[in-house]
C-alpha cells in the first residue's frame, strides 16, 4: 500500500469508528438501551476506577485497580443487561421518571489498529466525554473525563469489548450514576 | 552556588552546605521539598552538633557540595 | 436553643408519646449548627480501618463530622486521629487521600509533624522565634480517645465520653456481626482497596434512620429485586434462612445503637448462600459450619442492617459495608463507604464479593440508588414553610416492645420488636431519635450515659430499660 492509500485507508477507519460511537451514544441518549446491548461483545469489560489524590511521583496509586480493588463499575454484560433491564421495569425509582442525558464524544483518538489497515479487526479508541444528565426539575449533573476502548469487528460490526472511564473526579458529584458511560 | 534547589531531587549521602557555614549529609528525604533530614559533617560555630541528625529547612541550604 | 419550638428536643420537635418527629430537625439550618457542636464534638465516630494503615508512617485521610482528620501509624506503630490543620495558620498538612510520610509538612510556612502529631520542624526557629516557640504546645490535635476495635478504628473528641466498649454496651453482640471471620474467629477482616465516595443532597440522618432498621421500605427496592443480583442470582440477596428465621429488631434505649437481626430455629442448618459461585458457596458452607460450632447457640443469630449512634451504618452480610454518613451541612451528606472481607478467603471469594458489593451498593449500586432517590426528594419536599409545619410519622408498632426476649432457648440483649409477623416496626428509628434528642439537650456526658446511675434512674423519657 502506498503512503496515500494507506493514509486513505485510515481516514476512512477514523470515520468508521466515530461513527460507531455518534450512533452509540444517540442509542443512549434515546433511551434505546437494549439496542445499545448488543453494541457490546458478549465478553465486554466495563469498568470506572476511583481516583485518588496521591503525591507527586507515587501517582501509580492514583487509580483503583481493575480486578482487585472497588471500583465505580468493573463488570460484564450480565451486570450491564440487568442495569437495563432495572431501568426497563419503570419502577427504578432512581430511574424514574426518565432522566434527560446528552452524551458528547470528541478528541477521538487511534491507538492502534490490529492488524494495520485496510481490513483491521480490533482497534483501541480514546475519547473524551462530557455527559449532560438532567433529571425531575432542577437536578443536573455534569460528568466529563476520558474513555479507552477496544473494539472489534464481529460478524461484520464493530462491538465494544473493553470500556475503561476515566472520569476526572475524587468524591463522586453525583448522587448517584444510573446511566451509561 | 546551586541556585535554588529543589529538596526533593536530595539523595541519601549528598553533602549540602549550610547558610550558618555548617555542612551536613542528607540522611533520608521526606519528599515534602521544604526538609531533610541530615547529619552534620562540620560546624563552625558548634563542633558539637557535628554528627547529631536535624531537620535542615530548605532556605537553609546553601549549596548541594557532593552527589552520591 | 435554636428553634427547638416548645418541649424543646426531647418533649418536642421528637415526641415519642406520639411517635412524631418534626420535619425542622432534617432541613433546619440552625439546629445542624447545634448538631455540630452536641452530637459530632462528644459521640464515638467511626474513622478508618487498621488495615489502610499497616506500616510505621502509613496515613489514610478522613473525616469527623464536618472536619478532615488524619488516620496514621507513627514509629512506634502506634495509631492516630489528628485534625488535618497546621496549628499555626490552619493550613491542611496533608491534602492526599493516603500514602506514607514520616513527617506531615504544610506547604504555608513549612512547619513540619512527625506521624506522632509531635511539632518537629519549625523554620527559622533559632532566628526568627529567637528559640523561644515551646514546640511541645503546638502539636497537631488529636482526638480525645481512640480504640481499636477488631481493626475499625473509632475517635472521639470528648475526654468525657465513655469508652468505646462502654459506649457500644451490649450492642458490641451486633457489630461483631459485621467484623468476625466467617468461620466464627474474632476479628480477621480487612477493608478493601478503593473507599467509595459521594455527596447526595439530603441530611444525614435520612441515611441513619434508613441504616437503623427501616424495614418498611423493602417495596422501594423492587426494581432490583425483580432483575436479580443477589450471589445465588436472584432478588438482592440470598433470603432462604429468613423464611424459616424469627426477624428481629434490636434497640439500645440508653446507647442509641439499633440493628436487625434474624434468629434461626434450634437445631436449623443454616441453608446454602453464594449459589452463583461453587468456590464461594463451599466456603461459606464450610465457614459456617465452623462458625455454628464454635458460637453454639449465639451462631443461630446472623446480620441485617444496623446503625451506632450517631451515624455509622452497618451492613453484616450482603453486602458486607459500613457507611459513615458524614454531615456537609443541613442538606447534604457525604457518603464513604468501606467494603469488607475475610483477611484470609481466597482470592476467588474476594473478588465475587468485590463485584456482588459493586453492583449492590454506592452511586453505581442497583439497590442504594433507590436510597438515595428516597432520601433526597423526602429532603427536598420538607424544607418549604408549611411542609415543615407537618411531623413524620414514627408510630408504626409502638407499645409492642419486649424486653427480654427469647426464643427457642436464645435470649437477645436488647429492646426487641419481633416483626416475623409484623413484617415491619419503625422501633429503631424512634430509637435513634430518643437518643439523638437527648443528646441534643444534655449538658455533659453525666446525663448522657445513664447506666452509669444507680437504680432506680432519673431517666427524661420515661423509660424503665436498662442496656
Amino acid at each position: 500500500m502506498t503512503d496515500h492509500h494507506e493514509a486513505i485507508a485510515h481516514l476512512l477507519l477514523k470515520q468508521a469508528i466515530e461513527e460507531f460511537l455518534y450512533h452509540e451514544v444517540e442509542l443512549l441518549d434515546e433511551r434505546r438501551y437494549e439496542e445499545w446491548l448488543e453494541l457490546l461483545a458478549d465478553d465486554v469489560r466495563y469498568w470506572m476506577p476511583m481516583r485518588r489524590n496521591v503525591r507527586f511521583g507515587e501517582l501509580e496509586r492514583e487509580f483503583t485497580r481493575e480486578g482487585l480493588d472497588i471500583n465505580w463499575f468493573d463488570e460484564g454484560k450480565d451486570t450491564l443487561t440487568r442495569r437495563v433491564q432495572q431501568i426497563l421495569t419503570g419502577v427504578h425509582w432512581a430511574e424514574e421518571p426518565l432522566s434527560r442525558i446528552c452524551h458528547m464524544i470528541s478528541n477521538i483518538q487511534l491507538l492502534h489498529v490490529r492488524p494495520p489497515v485496510p481490513e483491521p479487526v480490533e482497534v483501541a479508541v480514546k475519547c473524551r466525554f462530557l455527559i449532560y444528565r438532567n433529571r425531575v426539575q432542577t437536578e443536573t449533573d455534569i460528568l466529563v473525563g476520558k474513555r479507552e476502548d477496544v473494539l472489534r469487528q464481529v460478524n461484520g460490526q464493530w462491538k465494544v469489548t473493553q470500556r475503561k472511564v476515566i472520569l476526572d473526579q475524587n468524591v463522586l458529584l453525583a448522587k448517584n450514576l444510573t446511566f451509561f458511560f | 552556588m546551586s541556585g535554588i534547589i529543589n529538596l526533593r531531587l536530595l539523595e541519601p549521602g549528598t553533602t549540602i552546605s549550610l547558610s550558618d557555614g555548617s555542612t551536613a549529609e542528607v540522611v533520608s528525604n521526606p519528599l515534602d521539598g521544604v526538609w531533610v533530614f541530615a547529619r552534620y559533617l562540620s560546624s563552625p560555630n558548634d563542633s558539637s552538633v557535628v554528627g547529631t541528625e536535624e531537620m535542615i529547612f530548605a532556605q537553609n541550604i546553601v549549596e548541594i557540595l557532593n552527589t552520591p | 436553643m435554636a428553634a427547638s419550638g416548645n418541649g424543646g428536643y426531647q418533649h418536642g420537635l421528637v415526641d415519642m408519646a406520639t411517635g412524631q418527629v418534626s420535619r425542622e430537625i432534617f432541613v433546619n439550618e440552625d439546629i445542624y449548627q447545634e448538631e455540630l457542636e452536641r452530637v459530632f464534638t462528644r459521640a464515638w465516630l467511626f474513622v478508618g480501618h487498621e488495615s489502610q494503615i499497616p506500616k510505621p508512617g502509613d496515613y489514610f485521610v478522613s473525616s469527623m463530622g464536618e472536619e478532615s482528620v488524619l488516620l496514621c501509624r507513627d514509629r512506634e506503630e502506634a495509631i492516630h486521629v489528628f485534625l488535618n490543620s497546621c496549628r499555626h495558620r490552619g493550613m491542611k498538612v496533608c491534602r492526599y487521600d493516603e500514602g506514607n510520610t514520616p513527617v506531615f509538612t504544610c506547604p504555608y510556612h513549612g512547619w513540619s509533624y512527625a506521624a506522632d502529631g509531635q511539632l518537629v520542624g519549625v523554620p527559622y526557629f533559632k532566628e526568627a522565634y529567637h528559640g523561644k516557640l515551646d514546640k511541645s504546645q503546638w502539636g497537631l490535635v488529636e482526638v480525645a480517645q481512640l480504640c481499636n476495635y477488631k481493626g475499625t478504628i473509632w475517635a472521639t473528641w470528648d475526654a468525657s465520653a465513655p469508652p468505646f466498649l462502654e459506649y457500644l454496651g451490649d450492642f458490641k453482640l451486633y457489630l461483631d456481626l459485621s467484623l468476625d471471620a466467617w468461620d466464627g474467629r474474632e476479628g480477621g477482616t480487612e477493608v478493601l482497596g478503593g473507599i467509595q465516595k459521594w455527596l447526595i443532597p439530603c441530611n444525614w440522618k435520612f441515611p441513619a434512620e434508613n441504616f437503623s432498621g427501616d424495614s418498611y421500605h423493602n417495596i422501594s427496592h423492587r426494581s432490583v429485586d425483580l432483575v436479580g443480583i443477589g450471589p445465588s442470582g436472584t432478588g438482592r440477596r440470598d433470603m432462604q434462612e429468613r423464611q424459616m428465621a424469627r426477624r428481629v429488631q434490636i434497640c439500645f434505649p440508653e446507647r442509641g445503637h439499633q440493628t436487625g437481626v434474624y434468629l434461626l430455629p434450634k437445631d436449623q442448618p443454616t441453608p446454602l448462600a453464594y449459589q452463583h459461585s461453587p468456590v464461594v458457596s463451599e466456603y461459606f458452607r464450610h465457614c459456617e459450619e465452623e462458625r455454628r460450632r464454635r458460637r453454639g447457640e449465639w451462631g443461630r443469630l446472623t446480620g441485617s442492617p444496623g446503625e451506632i449512634f450517631p451515624n455509622t451504618a452497618l451492613h453484616p452480610r450482603q453486602p458486607r459495608t459500613i457507611a459513615v454518613w458524614h454531615p456537609r451541612g443541613a442538606h447534604q451528606t457525604e457518603v464513604w463507604r468501606w467494603y469488607l472481607v475475610d483477611q484470609e478467603a481466597p482470592p476467588e471469594v474476594k473478588d465475587f464479593l468485590r463485584q456482588y458489593y459493586i453492583r449492590y451498593s454506592g452511586p453505581g449500586g442497583l439497590t442504594e440508588q433507590d436510597d438515595m432517590e428516597n432520601w433526597n426528594y423526602a429532603h427536598a419536599a420538607s424544607r418549604g414553610t408549611i411542609a415543615r409545619r407537618y411531623p413524620y410519622s414514627y408510630e408504626q408498632g409502638m407499645g409492642f416492645e419486649v424486653q427480654n426476649f427469647a426464643w427457642d432457648g436464645l435470649q437477645l440483649p436488647g429492646v426487641v420488636m419481633d416483626i416475623t409477623e409484623a413484617k415491619s416496626s419503625e422501633h429503631n428509628l424512634r430509637n435513634l431519635y430518643r437518643r439523638w434528642a437527648a443528646f441534643m439537650e444534655a449538658e455533659s456526658w453525666d446525663e448522657l450515659a445513664a447506666w452509669r446511675r444507680p437504680e432506680p434512674a432519673k431517666r427524661t423519657n420515661g423509660q424503665s430499660d436498662r442496656s
